[in-house]
């Protein structure tokens, strides 16, 4: 106890000094729980943006269906038997059924993966509802970057050829129903999405489906004839580029708290420097040398304490605004392919909280205890005169 | 005085090394830390430039508006004629020529016939020349899984995944099966040197680096590329990519000729304007408070300074020396300390940054994923305002620490010097 | 009963019509195959910058089985092609490799073309995927013609329906349009030369255009054709790419 008072007494007492250093400290505090938080809030946002867009909560493959091998999507395709039928009628499952097609706007052929999804599914953000009231026309919905880059708005019309089951051509114009905008790029790209009945009628896979999306209520179990994929495995290579931010953010908070810490090691050395006549006054009390080395210890990793106080006064307000208004993200990041909201909000776990502030007041007290074991070696008798050894 | 000073900052090592060596690191940390952080916010941009928009990039307008469907049939003629124009023009940067494909792989059984097939996604570059970086740009050095990286035309790098799932190892054959800019079906057989991990999905499903001249050969482009990239020798600068792309423009990109060469910068590329810019601002904030947080820290070290030689400057007062001379001393002193820091600081920090600018840090052994080609490496980069940067700390912190500890001899009574003195 | 005279009367016409129709075709299909035929083409690709020429030589027997060897440009020269039924092994001299050419793959380009690979191999006899009516006749390039429709009469085939502009003398489709499913025009056939072989026309000039891609299609023309000549089984084994 008298080591906690002393080393309050002591740090209040050096003035400027303490605050100086407890304020470094409390930068590289809150900063390591900024980025950590932004990054965390990034990932949040980005896997739940793709999962309410695309992946829900994982999706039942046709065994055959490998989404990096286009060349599959043309086998893969399989009956929607009657117990699937009935989950989706309870909004558990979406069937979305994949047609490779080219697509002509201008007069330029390219390719455009047709989307056949259920007009009153709910499990996927995609506005298909607009798919409901087709009348005579085939209508579609497809991405805002899609729409830019092929100049089609609202209303326009574009031809895409595609083949039936059986290879025969068929070739209609499309009208765009809608737009949608989405942080997944992926969603997008190159897709066209179309009601699913219109598309099986199109290419005569009645009552046929590519992939079942898993909404939140589906309790997950095996499927015959289906290949259950996780969130998880749909999200591998997302997950891989988070991992590499937070490692780059390990070095940039890290570093920080190195320049902190030195400062305290630094404030310590000259403590100890100076007090020695006070060392050796409580050796000669009767204190052991380890009780001493205490008192100095705790006062240096009080220093984190301070900071961590300090560092809510400020940081708190601050990550309550920002979690408020956000962090803009540069416009059109998503173009580089990447899943990323327009503005992130960052999401500071407690996990997180309580890692920094182990780290911070870990690390304060070993720098701290650093400079103070050399007190054990310090001869009482010369520390009361308060010579230099 | 300043001679007198310096003997006596060299003489006392308590004077001098401590605070130096503090000194020193607190810059060396604010410079590198500086590099490291526009590094790390630059890095989606600089992948994006190493593997797709170059800093800058000649197309012909033809194929930069079919882009993503790899439109080889519509790509640059006369890809040495330009190139040369461009070294000659730029010949500060380094200019590359890449061709992007698509194809099926084909692994043959003992017969030469197919034994398996799969798509795969082509990329041609420059790994042959001596003097190439596109190798390490690419970062296939560190992502090689087996193998070595082809080292003579007709040689061939390959994704592991695919090398494993159809049992294709380093030794073996290996046949592209592609079309021609012309759409002519073409074949060529290549050994596999090497295999990469690529660290996407996608491109480890199937794909394949080969050389550009290989692959100039295969895919009837001799002398055809569809693309020649610029680097400029060291971190991207906007205002010379617009100057080199304004210039080039006038010159050669003539709007009656969807053929001719256009050159795109950097920005004007995929959205990577506003992502540089955001990347620039979350730099120059991170900085600020870097150097906020290593001013606080030095000028802390300065008042610890003057703390360390309470004594001494008492002895001095007690022989009479002027309060005012003590003080100059101990500021000039502090310049001193300081500018010897900051130098050395400086010095340290600029080779480290220079250092993971070339070489970068590797996460990837902490990571699930290694040999990744997307790495998690993060390299730092050395910024004309690294130079002086360090100063603002060192010197300045640390002046205006010291200046305020100083500033408590005035309040010191002669008369109570010897008592506290204890003389 | 006049009405029902008229509905008789008209009832017949349309069921000579049709009987004339597929005589036509019938004749059409005698025309441009036989049991075997050996022919020496060229092929002119206009693509958007240059055309390419490219022949060939092929060897066919019945609907199944036919063999082309590729004799220019030298790039090309020397690769060779194996269709048996609906599988397709293609040989590359450079490389010494027999690639064969599955489902999928089946569907792009030959050489560049506007033709895919599946165009070119089905080759079942129009009167029997096809079932034709007259729908007109018409002078097209100063030429009489009939004027066909031709639907599908089974599923797995390309094209929904074809217009086909035939020769009334010679028995020859001088145009020819395919359509899609839903009646959208995808690619255009045109003749513009026809010679005689023996005793049968076979159209030597021709060109072969996608209509929904720009450009100006690709040329074909035949060089040379022999008609039921002995043509050596081994050649039609993959054994024989290699040679």
């Amino acid at each position: 106890m008298i080591a906690i008072k002393l080393a309050y007494k002591n740090l209040v007492g050096a003035g400027l000094r303490t605050w100086l250093n407890v304020s470094v400290l409390s930068f590289a505090f809150v900063l390591m729980i900024f980025y950590n938080g932004m990054i965390e809030g990034w990932n949040r946002q980005a896997r739940n943006d793709t999962q309410d867009w695309e992946i829900g909560q994982g999706q039942y493959w046709e065994p055959s269906f490998d989404r990096y091998d286009p060349y599959t999507y043309q086998d893969a395709h399989q009956v929607i038997s009657e117990p699937i039928i009935q989950q989706i009628k309870k909004g558990l499952l979406t069937p979305i059924l994949l047609v490779q097609a080219n697509m002509y706007p201008q007069g330029r052929m390219q390719s455009v993966l047709l989307k056949g999804v259920d007009p009153k599914q709910n499990i996927l953000k995609l506005p298909t509802s607009d798919l409901r009231f087709s009348s005579n026309e085939t209508c579609a919905i497809i991405g805002k970057r899609l729409a830019d880059e092929n100049k089609l708005s609202v209303g326009d019309k574009v031809l895409v050829r595609w083949r039936d089951k059986n290879g025969m051509f068929d070739a209609i114009e499309i009208k765009i129903a809608s737009i949608f905008k989405t942080d997944v790029p992926s969603v997008e790209n190159g897709n066209m999405y179309l009601n699913i009945e219109v598309l099986q009628k199109m290419t005569g896979m009645t009552n046929e489906a590519s992939i079942l999306v898993a909404g939140k209520d589906s309790k997950l179990y095996d499927i015959t004839n289906w290949d259950f994929k996780t969130p998880d495995f749909l999200l591998t290579d997302f997950d891989a580029m988070i991992q590499s931010k937070k490692a780059g953010g390990i070095i940039m908070s890290g570093l920080l708290l190195i320049i902190a810490l030195l400062a305290i090691f630094d404030t310590q050395v000259l403590s100890i420097f100076r007090r020695q006549k006070e060392i050796g006054t409580y050796i000669a009390m009767g204190m052991t040398r380890s009780q001493v080395v205490g008192i100095f210890t705790v006062e240096g990793g009080a220093h984190s304490i301070l900071a961590a106080l300090v560092g809510a006064i400020y940081g708190i307000p601050l990550f309550i605004w920002l979690n408020k208004v956000g962090i803009p993200m540069a416009a059109n990041s998503q173009d580089a392919g990447i899943t990323i909201a327009d503005t992130i909000y960052p999401y500071y776990s407690l996990d997180l909280i309580i890692s920094s502030l182990l780290l911070v007041i870990i690390s304060a007290t070993i720098v701290s205890y650093m400079p103070a074991r050399k007190i054990a070696k310090l001869k009482p008798t010369e520390a009361l005169k308060g010579k230099i050894q | 005085m300043i001679q007198f000073l310096f003997k006596g900052i060299l003489r006392d090592k308590s004077r001098s090394l401590l605070p130096v060596i503090i000194i020193s690191i607190g810059v060396f940390l604010t410079i590198f830390m500086s590099g490291w952080m526009k590094g790390i916010f630059t890095d989606m941009i600089d992948l994006n430039a190493k593997f797709t928009t170059g800093h800058v990039k000649v197309m012909t307008q033809a194929y930069a508006e079919n882009e993503k469907q790899l439109p080889n049939d519509l790509a640059l003629m006369d890809a040495n004629k330009w190139l040369s124009i461009l070294q000659k023009e730029n010949p500060e940067m380094e200019w590359v020529q890449r061709i992007h494909f698509g194809g099926l792989l084909d692994v043959p059984d003992s017969n030469g016939e197919t034994r398996a097939q799969g798509p795969a996604i082509g990329k041609a570059i420059d790994l042959l020349s001596p003097n190439s970086h596109e190798a390490n740009r690419m970062n296939i050095t560190k992502s090689l899984v087996k193998g070595s990286l082809p080292s003579k035309n007709g040689q061939a790098l390959i994704s592991n995944e695919f090398a494993e799932r159809f049992g294709v190892n380093v030794g073996d054959d290996i046949t592209l099966f592609g079309s021609t800019m012309h759409g002519s079906m073409t074949f060529q057989t290549f050994k596999v040197s090497g295999t990469l991990n690529f660290g996407m999905s996608a491109l480890d499903r199937g794909a394949i680096i080969i050389d550009i001249s290989d692959a100039q050969q295969a895919l009837d482009m001799l002398d055809v590329t569809s693309e020649i990239l610029g680097y400029f020798n060291g971190d991207y600068n906007d205002n010379q990519a617009e100057l080199i792309k304004t210039n080039f423009n006038n010159k050669y990109t003539k709007a009656d000729d969807e053929y001719s060469p256009q050159m795109y910068k950097l920005t004007d590329q995929g959205g990577l304007k506003e992502m540089l810019m955001q990347a620039e601002n979350m730099t120059s904030i991170m900085v600020f408070i870097f150097i906020v947080a290593m001013s606080i820290v030095l000028w802390n070290t300065g008042l610890l300074g003057g703390l360390r030689r309470y004594s001494e400057y008492g002895v001095r007062l007690a022989l009479g020396e002027e309060k005012s001379h003590i003080y100059k001393t101990i500021i000039y002193e502090a310049i001193i300390i300081g500018s010897i820091g900051s130098i050395v600081g400086t010095i340290f920090g600029l080779s480290a940054c220079f250092y993971l600018q070339e070489n970068g840090i590797d996460f990837s052994d902490l990571m699930k994923n290694v040999d990744m080609m997307m790495p998690p490496v993060y390299r730092a980069i050395v910024t004309p305002d690294l130079f002086y940067i360090g100063f603002i700390p060192g010197l300045f912190a640390m002046t205006l620490g010291n200046a305020l500890a100083g500033y408590s001899i005035y309040k010191r009574k002669t008369a109570t010097l010897f008592k506290e003195l204890e003389v | 009963m006049k009405y029902i005279a008229i509905i008789i009367l008209s009832l017949l016409s349309i069921s000579i019509w049709a009987q004339t129709a597929s005589e036509i075709l019938q004749k059409i299909d005698d025309n441009m195959s036989s049991d075997n035929q050996i022919i020496e083409s060229s092929m002119t690709i206009h693509g958007k910058r240059n055309s390419r020429t490219i022949t060939s030589i092929t060897y066919t027997v019945g609907t199944e089985k036919s063999f082309t060897e590729y004799l220019s440009p030298a790039r090309e020269k020397g690769t060779k092609m194996l269709k048996l039924t609906d599988k397709l092994w293609i040989y590359s001299p450079s490389t010494d490799r027999t690639i064969q050419i599955s489902g999928h793959m089946l569907r792009q380009s030959v050489m560049g073309s506007d033709m895919s690979y599946e165009d070119a191999m089905d080759d079942r006899k129009l009167s029997e995927v096809y079932e034709a009516n007259i729908i007109g006749e018409e002078t097209y390039e100063d030429k009489a013609v009939y004027v066909l429709e031709l639907n599908a009469t089974v599923n797995d085939i390309a094209y929904h329906s074809r217009k086909m502009w035939v020769d009334k003398q010679k028995f020859i489709p001088l145009k020819e349009e395919l359509y899609a499913k839903s009646g959208q025009l995808l690619k255009q056939f045109t003749v513009s030369e026809v010679k005689k072989f023996n005793n049968r026309w076979y159209p030597t000039k021709m060109n072969y255009k996608d209509m929904l891609k720009q450009g100006k299609g690709t040329d074909m023309n035949v060089i040379s054709i022999k008609f039921n000549q002995d043509i050596p089984e081994y050649i039609f084994t993959k054994a024989a790419l290699k040679q």
